[in-house]
C-alpha cells in the first residue's frame, strides 16, 4: 500500500468518478473520494445529497452504474454485501441491521455464524457465538444483561454496540457508521463516540456519515461534504470550523466546487 | 444490570407461556376424553394422528413461509396438482414405469411448483400475497382441467406412505412427525434457519448483512412446495385414488389456522415446528371429537372459525405476558 510516486501509504479505499441512477434521479454525479489508514472521515450532507447511496455503493448494498473503485491499491467490482465484507469492510446500519426477535448474540454473528459438523449436518456453535459475544461486548464496556436476551428489549446504543460488534469481530479495515447517533439519546451518542475512538486506537479507518456536526466535528480527522449527489468540499479538521461546515452543507461555502485532497 | 437471573417462579410462567398451544391441546383432549365414552382410546389417537398428518405437513409448509415474512395461498393447490400431475404421468401416460417413481415424482413436481411462486417472489420481486393468489388459481384450475374425475388404479407403492401401516401404525404418522422434527432442527441449529427467522423478523436488516433474499425466497417457497408435494402423496394414500378435488376445499385456511393457532406470527419472524405441530393436533382433536356428537358437519367447519378466532386472541395475551417476563429488570425501553 505504498504510493510510488511520494513513498508514503496510499490510500485504503479510493472512488473514482462514481455515478449511480435510480431511474431519472441522478443520485451519485461522479463522486470521487480517498480514504487512509487510521483515518476517520466524516461524510456530512443534507438530506437527499446522497449519503446515503454513497455508503450503499461502498458497504455492497447496492451496485454503482459507472466509476471506478480500488481497496488497498487493487480494483474491486464491490457487487455484494459478502465481497464488502469479505475484503474487509463493514457497515453499521444505525440500529436497523439488528433483527429484534433475536437473540443479542445471534445478531452480532447473523450471516456468518460459526458452524461445527460437516455437509448437511453443519449447526450453529451457539457455544463459541454466545462467549465471543459476551467477550465483545464487554470490550465495547456494554452492560447486555444477557447474550440471549432478545435484541428489541435493547437500547439504542446498546444496538449500536451490536453493530460495532460486529465490525470488530470481523476484524475490519474499515467500518461505515450511517448516523450511528441520529437515534440516540446524548449518553448513547457519547457511548458511541467512544466506539469511534476506540475504532481508531485499533487502527480501524472510519467513515462516519452523519448530519450532526456537533458529534462529528469531535471525533474526525476529515470532512467530506456532499451536496446533490457531488463531493463538493474536502477539508481537513484543522481548516474549519463547526460554522464552516453548516455553509458548506447547504452548499454556499467558500470549499464548495472542491479542493484538493490535503491528505 | 447484572445477568439474567429469573426466579424459579418466573422460569415456570415463561415455560407455560411458551408452550401454551400444548397445555391448551392437553386441556381440551381431557374435556373430550371426560365427556365422550370412546375418545380417550388407542385407536381414536391414532385416527386423529393419521387424519392430521398430511394437513400437518401444510401447517408445516405455511409456518416455514410465514416465519420468512411471506405467505403461499397456493400450498394445498399444490399439493393437489402435484399429485394429479403424478396420477396422469406416471399412471396414465407412462404406466410402465414402477409405482415408486411417482413418489419421487410428486415430491419433485411440488418443489417445481413451488419454486415458481419463489421465482415471482424473490427473483421478480412481487409481493407474495399476489403471487400465490394468482398460482392459487392456476394450479386449481389446472387439476381440474388435467382430469375431471379421478384417476383410480393407483399402484400399490404410491398409496403406502399415506396409507400403509408399519407394525399397526400408519406410515403417515412418523412421515410427518420426521418432517416436524427436521424442520424443527434445521429452523433452530442450522445457519439458513437462522436467516429464515432474520428475513422474517427485519428483511432490510437481513439484506444489509448479506443474506441474498431473493435467494432465501427461492428457496424457502421451493421447500415449502416440495412438503406439499409430501402431503398430496399421503392424501393419495388416504383416497387410494386421485380426484380432481384432492386437497381442495378448507384445506388451505387449515394449513394457516394451523400456523396460526400453533403461535406462528403472520408478520414474520416468529413461530416454531413444534407450535405448529400443536395446532394442528389441537384442530384435529376437537375435529374428531366434535364429529362424534353428532354434531352437525357444517357447524364443525364453523367451530374451526371460532378456534382460530380464539387462538388469536390468546395469542396476543401469550406474547404480551411473555415481553413482560423476558424484559430485562431495569430496561427502560419497552417492547412497542
Amino acid at each position: 500500500m505504498i504510493n510510488p510516486v511520494n513513498g508514503r501509504p496510499g490510500p485504503l479505499l479510493a472512488l473514482q468518478s462514481v455515478d449511480k441512477w435510480y431511474g431519472e434521479v441522478h443520485a451519485l454525479r461522479g463522486v470521487s473520494l480517498e480514504v487512509d489508514p487510521d483515518e476517520i472521515v466524516g461524510l456530512i450532507g443534507d438530506n437527499g445529497a446522497g449519503k446515503s447511496t454513497l455508503i450503499k455503493v461502498i458497504s455492497g448494498v447496492t451496485s454503482r452504474d459507472g466509476g471506478e473503485i480500488t481497496w488497498k491499491g487493487r480494483k474491486v467490482t464491490l457487487g455484494s454485501v459478502r465481497e464488502a465484507q469479505a475484503l474487509g469492510i463493514e457497515t453499521v446500519h444505525q440500529d436497523r441491521a439488528v433483527v429484534g426477535n433475536m437473540s443479542v448474540a445471534r445478531n452480532i454473528f447473523l450471516g456468518r455464524e460459526p458452524t461445527r459438523g460437516i455437509g448437511p449436518f453443519r449447526v450453529i456453535d451457539r457455544k463459541v457465538m454466545a462467549e465471543d459475544a459476551r467477550r465483545l461486548l464487554a470490550g465495547l464496556r456494554l452492560h447486555i444483561s444477557s447474550v440471549d436476551q432478545e435484541a428489541r428489549f435493547c437500547s439504542g446504543g446498546e444496538m449500536q454496540g451490536i453493530a460495532i460488534s460486529r465490525a470488530m469481530h470481523f476484524r475490519a479495515s474499515l467500518v461505515i457508521l450511517d448516523e450511528p447517533t441520529t437515534a440516540l439519546a446524548v449518553t448513547g451518542a457519547q457511548t458511541v463516540l467512544g466506539f469511534i475512538r476506540k475504532l481508531k486506537e485499533d487502527h480501524i479507518s472510519c467513515i462516519f456519515v452523519t448530519h450532526n456536526l456537533h458529534d462529528v466535528y469531535a471525533v474526525a480527522d476529515r470532512f467530506l461534504v456532499m451536496v446533490r449527489g457531488t463531493v463538493a468540499a474536502n477539508v481537513s479538521r484543522n481548516d474549519v470550523t463547526v460554522e464552516d461546515l453548516v455553509r458548506l452543507q447547504i452548499g454556499q461555502g467558500r470549499h464548495a466546487g472542491g479542493r484538493a485532497n490535503g491528505g | 444490570m447484572a445477568g439474567v437471573r429469573r426466579s424459579a417462579g418466573q422460569k415456570v410462567r415463561l415455560f407455560i407461556v411458551r408452550n401454551l398451544i400444548w397445555a391448551i391441546l392437553l386441556f381440551v383432549f381431557l374435556v373430550f376424553s371426560l365427556t365422550l365414552p370412546n375418545f380417550f382410546t388407542l385407536q381414536n389417537i391414532h385416527f386423529i394422528l393419521y387424519v392430521a398428518s398430511a394437513i400437518g405437513l401444510l401447517v408445516f409448509a405455511e409456518s416455514l413461509v410465514l416465519i420468512s415474512g411471506s405467505m403461499d395461498l397456493s400450498i394445498a393447490h399444490i399439493a393437489g396438482l402435484s399429485s394429479m400431475l403424478t396420477g396422469a404421468v406416471t399412471i396414465q401416460w407412462l404406466p410402465f414405469l414402477p409405482g415408486w417413481t411417482g413418489i419421487v415424482f410428486i415430491v419433485v413436481a411440488g418443489a417445481v411448483l413451488g419454486s415458481v411462486n419463489g421465482f415471482f417472489v424473490g427473483r421478480v420481486g412481487i409481493n407474495p400475497f399476489l403471487v400465490t393468489l394468482s398460482t392459487f388459481l392456476m394450479y386449481n384450475w389446472l387439476t381440474f382441467s388435467i382430469n375431471r374425475g379421478a384417476i383410480s388404479n393407483v399402484s400399490p407403492a404410491l398409496v403406502f406412505p399415506g396409507g400403509g401401516r408399519v407394525f399397526g401404525v400408519f406410515f403417515a404418522i412418523p412421515v410427518m412427525l420426521a418432517a416436524c422434527l427436521l424442520l424443527g432442527f434445521v429452523l433452530t441449529r442450522t445457519r439458513f434457519g437462522g436467516y429464515v427467522h432474520a428475513m422474517g423478523g427485519n428483511p432490510d436488516a437481513a439484506r444489509m448483512l448479506g443474506i441474498s433474499l431473493p435467494r432465501m425466497n427461492f428457496r424457502v417457497f421451493t421447500i415449502a412446495g416440495a412438503l406439499a408435494g409430501l402431503s398430496g402423496l399421503l392424501y393419495v394414500g388416504y383416497l387410494k385414488s386421485i380426484p380432481s378435488t384432492i386437497a381442495g376445499g378448507d384445506d388451505i385456511f387449515l394449513a394457516f389456522a394451523g400456523a396460526i393457532i400453533g403461535g406462528v406470527s403472520l408478520k414474520g419472524g416468529e413461530g416454531s415446528m413444534a407450535g405448529a405441530l400443536g395446532g394442528v393436533l389441537l384442530l384435529g382433536v376437537i375435529d374428531t371429537g366434535t364429529a362424534m356428537t353428532l354434531i352437525d358437519p357444517a357447524l364443525r367447519g364453523f367451530l374451526n372459525g371460532l378456534i382460530l378466532l380464539g387462538a388469536i386472541l390468546i395469542n396476543k395475551y401469550r406474547v404480551r405476558l411473555r415481553d413482560r417476563i423476558l424484559i430485562p429488570a431495569g430496561s427502560s425501553e419497552a417492547a412497542a
